[in-house]
């Protein structure tokens, strides 16, 4: 098991986001997390990534039970997180913004961080995944200067460049044209590989259904359904939690 | 006895506070910059407080002159200082304002001398009986009586009439304000009035109470402000009111009972960073 | 002569003050409005010791080492106080220093620590000592600044959330900025100290916290070689401005405001602007 997420609730407050979710993740799998609105599953891919501490209940990934690290040790152990709103470092290059990443888990240390000069290598792994995410052609450019659907690939890219296990991304088509989202999709469905899985939280139903196998289903912070596409979607309760939003 | 009088000197000094303090709030729940020459602006209006009671006679008269003129050069401030800077990062701004501050300080010398300015005869030097044999002075009296009549009227405005609303909605939220049709521009311009007139004020107060203006007396103002702006939440006008407060008092108790191991400035410190470390983001909100 | 040593002894300590405060404030983006505390630290143990009869040479370690402790501490507060609330929080730490300093006997109290013994090598060897700390320090920064260490500590002052997404261990690279930056400043204290060979609590107050700041920001953020100039430059300008004595602090302070107001990336920007608009 990569991910096991057991019996997590989550409160703000006196606000209940998450209640009691679990979830199992294999390797190699792609889980698309659905909801309405205002279905917590923000909140839990910030628990899962280590964005927000949960109330209750725990985390394990590799089996190591990672429910108090921080996000940049759970990153160097093997996860990453593209976020909705991109987040470039402004005074990077894109490639740099890779780079950086690229050489992050080795340089956890910050002695191994002081004794290393040599970005070369990190450089040029950086521009290649910039490659594979077709943006290749702005990887001199400063984020500022590169649009939106540019900034999206960004972020993927600087996750595969951590050369994680579990990928979690959240709301990668958002703002993207149908074309643009589809190629995306397409991306991220050719990203799953043996030892790599992806959750991917996604209004965006359409692309969802038809690039992930499984979908985990939540409304107001509780568990509704988890199981084959099909079979989930086929679900009278999947389907009443959304009717009225006309997403299907 | 002395716990009751040591709370008394306490809200006093955390008036003052509060009263200079406020405006670096405005200021900041409005621009996000540490206004530093902020305290400059107090100390000449300890000056014009001066020099107006002894040429007329008339305290009141000289708050008057003192609010209004410093609340000017507040906007001439900003017009001419802050305002070409707005876009950089905030630390420019910063390092901007305490070269201001120290040139303003030299300008006081220059021009006031370096040995300080008082009042001819000292207005409100009598002691009034609380009861008990708990004393107070007229001028603290006045001190305490002022920042409740100011705050109020603040509290007023901003409650009850339009532009009152429309500033407060700015220093909350001024990007939601605009798209609300509020002119920013014209809030920046009042806030930088009404905080700058306020530190005037204060520094008239302080001028009473010790009956000197020195060049260097808005020294303590311009960091302990800051210090109570961040404690108060930076940005929380209710905040600023409660940190003010609080450190008037932690520094009346504890001159006394901790005084042999830290001054004044000191523990108001010591104060602030046990506060931030228990609520990095400060007493209150900002909002 | 003599004055020319003095002259110039004075600027290295101040290069290296600045530069201590460049790891901390250019490099990792943590602005302290609290630094002279730091070097504060690094006097008044340099001066204890030589005084009980330490050569200055060896007392400069306990001196790195005991601003860099407390510096830990200060970074370990970092952690939990971010931007504007780290700065005041700094300043803070920078008051309770000299207002702790103030009220202990045994540091001299109010009055200090006079009759500081000059350098067994005299004012000649106190300069090569102050300028080859500055030089190596220079040094080290530099190359910290191309190491993944300097990488980190972009990404650090660029936007901390982001850089720990990317896998950076945000605390870490931060207590390092820290435990460095305000080592350097022990140093440069120490040095100080004996430059002067008479400190006090005053020696260490708000004005020079904020002085030093402005050495790094009218440098131009980060860039080594330009908060040295800067640092160098007006830690004498003071001295230049004699003949204009009572105005010296006036023109001190607009000069500061004026960098700022019309070169707000400090010297190193207004070079790069300058060089852009030559081609």
């Amino acid at each position: 098991m990569l991910l096991s997420v057991s019996d997590v609730t989550v409160q703000f407050g006196g606000v209940t986001a998450v209640a009691d979710l679990s979830l199992q993740v294999d390797r190699g799998e792609l889980i698309g997390i659905i909801g309405p609105n205002g279905a917590g599953k923000t909140t839990l891919m910030r628990v899962i990534s280590g964005l927000v501490r949960p109330t209750s209940g725990s985390i394990l990934l590799n089996g190591q039970d990672v429910t108090g690290w921080t996000i940049d040790r759970r990153v160097r152990s093997g996860l990453a997180l593209a976020q909705q709103i991109v987040k470039p470092l402004a005074t990077f290059t894109l490639a740099e913004n890779v780079a950086l990443a690229c050489g992050s888990r080795r340089m956890g240390s910050p002695w191994q961080a002081m004794t290393t000069v040599d970005r070369n290598a990190e450089l040029q792994r950086g521009r290649e995944l910039l490659e594979l995410v077709g943006i290749a052609a702005a990887a001199d450019d400063y984020p500022s200067a590169v649009p939106l659907g540019y900034l999206k690939c960004l972020e993927l890219a600087r996750a595969l460049a951590l050369e994680p296990e579990l990928i979690l991304l959240d709301e990668p088509l958002a703002g993207l044209n149908q074309a643009e989202a589809a190629q995306m999709a397409d991306r991220i469905a050719s990203l799953v590989t043996e030892s790599r899985s992806i959750i991917l939280i996604e209004h965006n139903l359409r692309e969802v259904i038809r690039i992930c196998p499984k979908l985990f289903v939540q409304d107001q912070g509780r568990y509704l359904d988890f199981g084959a596409t099909e079979e989930v979607m086929a679900n009278p309760k999947v389907r009443a939690a959304y009717l009225g939003e006309g997403a299907i | 006895m002395l716990a009751l009088d040591l709370l008394l000197q306490g809200i006093v000094q955390g008036a003052i506070y509060a009263l200079i303090a406020l405006g670096l709030t405005l200021i900041y729940g409005l621009l996000r910059i540490l206004h530093v020459a902020h305290a400059a602006l107090f100390t000449l209006g300890g000056y014009i407080g001066v020099i107006v009671t002894n040429e007329t006679g008339s305290l009141p008269l000289a708050l008057i002159v003192a609010m209004v003129s410093v609340g000017l050069l507040g906007i001439v401030i900003y017009r001419l200082a802050y305002k070409p800077l707005l876009d950089q990062s905030p630390l420019v701004a910063l390092i901007a304002s305490i070269g201001l501050f120290i040139a303003f300080e030299e300008v006081f010398r220059l021009v006031f001398g370096s040995y300080g300015l008082s009042f001819e005869n000292p207005p409100l030097r009598t002691q009034v009986n609380l009861g008990g044999g708990l004393l107070i002075s007229h001028s603290k009296l006045l001190v305490i009586g002022m920042a409740i009549v100011i705050l109020s009227i603040l509290a007023w405005l901003s409650t009850r009439t339009r532009t009152g609303i429309a500033w407060k909605a700015t220093v909350t939220d001024s990007q939601i304000a605009s798209s609300f049709g509020i002119n920013i521009e014209r809030v920046r311009y009042l806030n930088f009035f009404i905080g700058s007139a306020l530190a005037a004020a204060a520094g008239v107060m302080v001028a009473l109470l010790t009956n000197l203006v020195e060049p260097t007396m808005g020294a303590v103002a311009s960091y302990k402000a800051l210090a109570i702006i961040v404690l108060g939440g930076l940005g929380s006008v209710r905040g600023t009111l409660v940190a003010s407060i609080a450190i008037g008092i932690v520094e009346s108790f504890g001159t006394v009972y901790v005084g042999h191991i830290l001054d004044r400035d000191a523990l108001a410190f010591a104060f602030l960073v046990i506060a931030l470390m228990i609520r990095p983001q400060g007493l209150f909100k900002a909002g | 002569m003599a004055y020319e040593v003095i002259l110039l002894t004075t600027m290295a300590i101040m290069v290296l003050f600045a530069l201590s405060l460049n790891v901390i404030t250019g490099f990792c983006g943590q602005v302290s409005l609290g630094h002279a505390a730091f070097y504060g630290i690094g006097a008044y143990v340099g001066a204890m010791l030589t005084k009980a009869g330490w050569p200055l040479l060896i007392a400069l370690l306990p001196a790195a080492g005991i601003a860099g402790l407390i510096g830990f501490f200060v970074g370990l507060m970092s952690l939990r106080v971010r931007h504007d609330f780290l700065a005041i929080t700094t300043m803070g730490i920078a008051f309770l220093f000299v207002g702790f300093v103030r009220k202990q006997e045994w540091l001299g109290g109010e009055i200090g620590i006079s009759g500081i013994p000059a350098f067994g090598f005299g004012r000649i060897g106190l300069l090569v000592v102050a300028l080859a700390c500055a030089g190596l320090f220079a040094a080290v920064t530099v190359y910290l600044k191309r190491s993944w260490m300097g990488f980190g500590f972009d990404s650090i002052a660029d936007d901390e959330d982001t850089a720990r997404i990317l896998g950076i261990d945000v605390p870490r690279f931060k207590l390092w900025a820290f435990v460095i930056g305000t080592a350097g400043a022990g140093v440069a204290g120490a040095l100080y100290a004996h430059h002067v060979r008479y400190i006090g609590p005053d020696s260490f107050g708000f004005v020079e916290s904020v002085t030093v700041l402005a050495m790094v920001i009218i440098g131009g953020i980060g860039s080594v070689w330009a908060v040295a100039l800067a640092a160098a430059v007006l830690s004498v300008l003071p001295l230049w401005f004699q003949f204009i004595d009572d105005y010296k602090l006036l023109i001190y302070g607009l000069l500061v405001f004026a960098v700022m107001r019309f070169s707000p990336n400090g010297i190193a920007g207004a070079l790069q602007s300058f060089r852009r608009r030559l081609r």
